[in-house]
């Protein structure tokens, strides 16, 4: 079993249903609600011995990693910037790094799950980067350039 | 004229002049312990790991910094119609 990076599958469907919401929008009505808040986001981390990917619809506890002042289900996803465009292409990423602090994770991961923490828990992606443990440490994840290049989410 | 206050210092215990540093094992001297540095570098992302290991070698405090390079695309498509 091995994690791979990937946006999953279900997310792209789900995007042209509309589950996800990640930057503010003023929207026709096609209900009652036109002006909904955004969505908050989630990253979870895997055990390398865990299978997500493509496949991943929602998060799990399953797989996910254990240990000292780690919260299963991660941390939360600091989002300050809606996505915008660069050119052709739609873009997103976190403006934040994701930071787990001062944590003892004695099992090798090498995983994190973007995962949309208002809508189900539905997944977004899966990032690799290599096997890591972490001892009365810190582990953060510094994100990409937000650009058509780069962006942790890119709509080309 | 104004007088400068005189500033009066706490007198430090000798644990407190040691540079300390947290580990698995509490509070232990930074003088004491080994880092091992390491670096990771390929086209997905750069990661440097901080090791610091005490006398018997035991890693006792590890941490993790990943910059991700690159995140994940999609690729749209459409289809002709007709």
């Amino acid at each position: 079993m091995a994690n791979t990076q990937a946006m999953c599958t279900s997310f792209k469907g789900e995007l042209l249903s509309g589950y996800h919401q990640f930057g503010a929008a003023t929207l026709t009505s096609r209900g009652s609600l036109t002006a909904p808040t955004k969505d908050s986001f989630k990253a979870a981390l895997y055990l390398a011995s865990a299978t997500i990917n493509a496949a991943t619809t929602a998060y799990s506890a399953t797989g996910e990693v254990t240990g000292t002042n780690y919260t299963a289900g991660g941390v939360a996803v600091t989002n300050a910037n809606d996505p915008s465009t660069s050119g052709t292409t739609a873009i997103w990423t976190p403006s934040a790094s994701l930071v787990y602090t001062n944590v003892t994770l004695s099992t090798a991961f090498d995983a994190v799950l973007i995962y949309n923490d208002t809508q189900g828990d539905r997944a977004v992606s899966v990032h690799t980067f290599g096997s890591q443990t972490i001892t009365a440490g810190t582990f953060t994840l510094t994100m990409p350039t937000n650009d058509a290049s780069n962006a942790l989410i890119r709509l080309a | 004229m104004n007088q400068q206050p005189t500033l009066t210092q706490q007198p430090q215990s000798p644990e407190q002049q040691i540079p300390m540093i947290w580990t698995s094992k509490g509070n232990r001297p930074i003088a004491g312990l080994t880092l091992q540095p390491e670096w990771t570098v390929n086209d997905d992302y750069i990661k440097f790991v901080e090791r610091w290991r005490d006398e018997s070698g035991e890693v006792v405090k590890e941490s993790a910094h990943v910059y991700d390079r690159k995140g994940v695309h999609l690729d749209g498509a459409v289809a002709a119609i007709g």
